[in-house]
């Protein structure tokens, strides 16, 4: 199948070039000129990690059952697309398709620009079926009232643990509730580095700091856009976190979220909050791993933090119809069940939630479970990347070294109110 | 003088037809030749150099951002808010604390090795070799590597203090001992390069101004002061100029090392300035702090030709 | 050379006799801190992860493994980017020394009005953050259709600023009566350049030629901003790939490194004579 497909598209090649209708060294999409041939899409993602062979599946399988239309996948880390997507989609030279980030806000930076295409082509059967996707999502990526993009993947964090560093602390279950929490990350922290109860990362990492915080009732942005750092709740919520990153050392301070992650991996750290996308790579790290959800919070509620990747459509693509057709595909409900099997991460699917294959399996059910708890990190705020970039990660570098709470909450919250655009 | 003779033997045979040639290309001399050799270079520099950066010069008098509907004039007003911010003031200060401290220790340190590796040697030019080897690899590699050898947890800095009992500091997220970690890097990178120019410019250096000095019975010290040091100004003008400028745009490193952190404490201005202009879309305010940088390059540029009175050295 | 040496030894106190000897000391420190990290780097690229946070103080593996190499090797059209990079590099280097002499030649050795200007007007073009021209050069290349060809990889980096100061330097160094010379003899501009200037400069060329080849190999963001498709990718920028937010495996990361300066490293062992000879004469007037 795949060998056949490969010469066909070399005898398309040499054709067009005896033709002379190439499409041109940088048309990604060239219309070419008999028009006979198939449609021709490139999408641009930053899928590296270990959930990478899930996309390439649904991109295989979507050429395989669309003679008509072929796309083809370019994986580039993160860094390259947020500095070149802006230009490419606005000269029209980039690709059609394109997840612009790993950071949902990023879609409202391209609505301004008006360099993403309105997704029309919605309803059931073969369309984009938006009634099916989690509405937090579809309400993530709809601005005054037109949807921009959909999601590439919905994952959620749970909290993993080393079962055999647990068994060396007496401690027979993961913690339940967040006095739980707190008590194990304190046992399970050895002094002089040898080992970390609970590692935390703060920069160029998936968000773990404002689990903690909402899991003690407090918040980055309310939502009137107005700084919550300040506010009594928040402190209290990032007090006995921060004293025990300083006092106990129950974290190195200032960790990236690959540090954390190769921290936990090598047996350094008995606890971190995390999506499934580490699963398969601590697993063959020949961790005794466990999963389980975030503990219940200080209302007796468990939060914890949802992740998705925006998938969207450049406004200068010559084929919108089939552009969306393709991100239907995506989303479809067949390719969210296969790819939710080989890569461990929850359904973005609300027909998915209860499918019984899915259920049976363990890591997929975890993270599946804490769909209805997951919160977005600055949902809509506005400005949002430079709210984490100016202020949240600075504010929690400082307080994880020791500098005053309130403080700091109070600085932070200053630069956070000028770029959201708060007045009180 | 021997190329001369061979050519003058190359060119023997012409030489009538040449002479009777100088009379009409005597008249043609308002043809400049010279603009003929340059075309390429300037229009490649003219097209992808001058013309862009004239380009984000616009762009800093506008707020621009990448495909926006609307780009208002601002006149100055990324420039002033420039000047209010206190990122800004944070990595200006950062890059000239980079740029001072490395820079002088790299001249220093290089112009002490290339006179402690003067004289050829099999042993000496093993050494050299030894030390200018970092200049071949990559900013990038060098940085991955630097970033997990001062890992307190994998880094064999860490490792060892911890078999020798001390504690394993962690260098890049300390905020007192990060820049100082990214300025040990970047002279570890450039001391070999900075040698090898020095090299060179001492062996230019001809003999009998030594033997002079030391006849009138100078002391080393004075010997380098008075007769090296002098004699290699070109040397020190090319290696300051060349760092300075290097260091005042450094990026690949910081960028790899720590991102600009902790909490903006490696922060510079060309990290902010890429930060701005393609984390944050800021494409106007990042090209009002280019300008700046720009500007600031070219001052101190033109100060260490006046210092070093590059006029007289042509 | 020698009896001036002992003459002056002689009138030297003890102390200062020693120190010759001594400087070796601080050389020898500095020489085992400047290969230190390489043989750390090349060891972790064969080590497992659990090797590494076990053993830190250890420079070698204690157990060696190929999982760093297999894991470039399987996610990367391997040779393809190696061509890539040598086309790259290569041709861009061979244009640029081409382009950079002729332009110092006239800076050198032609007297024309504007001269002074011209030379400030390349040496300012240095000053300039590359960063900062990113946007609307990519903008041009799109215009031009430039974007994801080697024609956009190589002409706009087809001359630099730093190679024409550097060989303008080396021709000014060169005596005025050379070509005073030829020019009786009849010879035009280009038969100088080509026949007088070119063959006395032979190590500045050659240290033009190693230094941009060297900072084209090694460079990354313009490679990643002008191609598009993995297949037009050089070494360097497809090495990217295993830098993800999610994923640390250092001997892959080390692996990627170590692959990317081995053709450089190789080069420079066999050639290190050039290398060092040539960078040498940068500094020369």
């Amino acid at each position: 199948m795949k060998k056949t497909l490969a010469v066909a598209a070399s005898a398309a090649t040499v054709l067009a070039a005896l033709t002379g209708c190439s499409a041109g060294a940088g048309g990604s999409s060239g219309p070419g000129g008999s028009g006979s041939g198939p449609v021709k899409l490139t999408v641009w993602t930053g899928f590296t990690g270990g959930d990478r062979p899930g996309y390439d599946q649904i991109v295989k399988d979507f050429n395989a059952s669309h003679k008509n239309i072929q796309v083809s996948m370019t994986v580039q880390p993160w860094d390259t697309i947020t500095q070149k997507l802006p230009s490419a989609w606005l000269t029209g030279s980039g690709p059609d398709i394109a997840a612009p980030s790993s950071d949902p806000n990023v879609i409202a930076q391209y609505v301004k620009t008006n360099s993403v295409l309105p997704l029309t082509d919605t309803g059931s059967g073969s369309k984009i079926n938006v009634d099916q996707i989690a509405p937090a999502l579809i309400k993530e990526y709809t601005y005054n009232g037109k949807l921009y993009a959909v999601p590439a993947n919905y994952a959620t964090l749970s909290l993993y643990y080393n079962k055999k560093m647990f068994a060396a602390a007496g401690i027979s279950a993961p913690p339940s509730t967040l006095a739980e929490f707190e008590a194990d990350a304190k046992k399970l922290t050895k002094p002089g580095g040898k080992q970390y109860g609970l590692v935390l990362a703060d920069n160029q990492t998936i968000q773990m700091w404002p689990i903690l915080q909402w899991l003690g009732g407090g918040d980055i942005v309310s939502s009137n856009n107005c700084s919550a750092l300040a506010s009594p709740q928040s402190q209290a919520s990032l007090k006995p976190w921060v004293d025990m990153v300083v006092k106990d050392k129950i974290s190195p301070v200032g960790l990236t979220g690959a540090q954390a992650d190769s921290l936990f991996s090598a047996g350094k750290a008995a606890m971190e909050m995390n999506g499934p996308w580490a699963a398969p790579g601590y697993k063959s790290a020949g961790i005794d791993l466990g999963i389980a959800p975030i503990p219940a919070g200080a209302d007796g509620h468990s939060v914890t933090l949802g992740s998705t990747a925006p998938l969207a459509i450049s406004a200068k693509t010559k084929y919108p119809q089939q552009a969306q057709e393709f991100l239907a595909y995506w989303t479809s409900k067949t390719e969210q069940k296969k790819f939710s099997l080989t890569t461990g991460f929850p359904t973005l699917r609300t027909d998915l939630a209860s499918d019984p294959q899915l259920k049976a399996n363990e890591t997929i059910a975890t993270f599946t479970a804490q769909v209805p708890d997951a919160r977005l990190y600055l949902p809509k705020v506005p400005q949002a990347t430079q709210v984490d970039a100016n202020g949240y990660v600075p504010f929690i570098g400082q307080i994880t070294r020791g500098q005053s709470l309130s403080a700091q909450a109070a600085a932070a919250s200053k630069t956070i109110n000028s770029l959201t655009g708060c007045s009180s | 003088m021997s190329a001369q003779t061979a050519l003058r033997a190359r060119e023997g045979a012409p030489l009538s037809r040449a002479r009777e040639g100088a009379e009409p290309r005597r008249r043609r001399r308002r043809w400049q030749p010279a603009w003929l050799f340059m075309a390429p270079s300037l229009l490649i520099l003219g097209v992808f150099v001058i013309y862009p950066i004239l380009v984000s010069f616009w762009y800093s008098l506008h707020d621009w951002t990448i495909g926006a509907a609307v780009e208002p004039f601002v006149g100055l007003g990324n420039y002033i808010a420039l000047f209010q911010d206190p990122q800004f003031y944070n990595a200006l200060g950062n890059t000239v604390e980079l740029t001072i401290v490395s820079v002088v220790l790299l001249i220093v340190l290089g112009l002490a090795l290339a006179i402690g590796l003067l004289k050829d040697g099999p042993v000496t030019k093993i050494v050299r070799s030894t030390f200018f080897f970092p200049t071949v690899v990559s900013l990038t590699s060098i940085g991955l590597v630097w970033r997990f050898l001062l890992d307190p947890d994998i880094g064999l800095i860490g490792g060892i203090s911890h078999a020798l009992g001390l504690p394993a500091l962690d260098w890049l997220q300390s905020t007192t001992l990060a820049l100082p970690a990214v300025i040990f890097v970047d002279i570890w990178k450039n001391v070999g390069f900075v040698m090898i120019i020095f090299i060179g410019g001492l062996k230019a250096v001809p003999g009998e101004r030594y033997e002079a000095g030391r006849l009138d019975g100078a002391s080393e010290w004075q010997i380098t002061r008075y007769i090296t040091l002098p004699s290699i100004r070109p040397t020190l003008l090319f290696a300051t100029l060349i760092l300075t400028i290097q260091s005042l745009q450094l990026f690949d490193l910081v960028y790899v090392m720590t991102g600009g952190g902790p909490i903006f404490h490696t922060d510079t201005l060309v990290t902010e300035l890429f930060r701005e202009g393609f984390v944050n879309y800021r494409t106007g305010y990042a090209s009002a702090i280019s300008w700046v940088l720009f500007a600031l390059i070219m001052l101190i540029s033109a100060l260490q030709l006046r210092i070093f009175r590059y006029d007289d050295v042509d | 050379m020698t009896t001036s040496t002992e003459a002056v030894g002689a009138r030297r106190r003890p102390i200062a006799r020693l120190l010759p000897g001594l400087r070796w000391l601080p050389i020898g420190v500095g020489a085992v801190i400047a290969v230190v990290p390489f043989l750390w780097m090349l060891g972790v690229s064969f080590r497992s992860e659990n090797d590494l946070f076990a053993h830190p103080e250890s420079l070698l593996p204690q157990a060696w493994t190929l999982h760093g190499y297999l894991g470039v090797w399987e996610q990367l059209p391997f040779l393809r980017l190696v061509l890539n990079t040598v086309v790259f590099a290569g041709v861009t280097t061979a244009l640029t020394v081409l382009l950079d002499s002729l332009c110092a030649y006239a800076l050198a050795r032609i007297r024309f009005r504007g001269r002074t200007l011209c030379f400030y007007l390349v040496l300012a073009t240095l000053m300039v953050p590359f960063q900062v021209t990113l946007i609307p050069v990519f903008i041009e290349l799109f215009h031009l259709g430039w974007l994801n060809t080697y024609q956009g990889l190589i002409i706009p980096r087809a001359t630099s600023a730093f190679g024409i100061f550097l060989l303008r330097q080396a021709f000014l160094s060169i005596p005025p009566d050379l070509d005073e010379a030829a020019r009786i003899d009849g010879a035009g501009h280009f038969r100088i350049y080509r026949q007088v200037i070119l063959p006395l400069s032979k190590p500045a060329l050659a240290t033009v030629a190693l230094l941009n080849f060297m900072a084209l190999w090694n460079d990354l963001l313009w490679p990643l901003i002008v191609t598009s498709t993995p297949e037009m990718r050089t070494l360097p920028a497809g090495l990217t790939l295993f830098g993800g937010t999610h994923v640390t495996d250092h001997a892959v990361l080390l692996a990627g490194a170590t692959i990317s300066l081995l053709p450089l490293a190789i080069a420079f062992f066999l050639a290190q004579r050039y290398f060092v000879a040539g960078v040498a004469t940068t500094g020369l007037k």
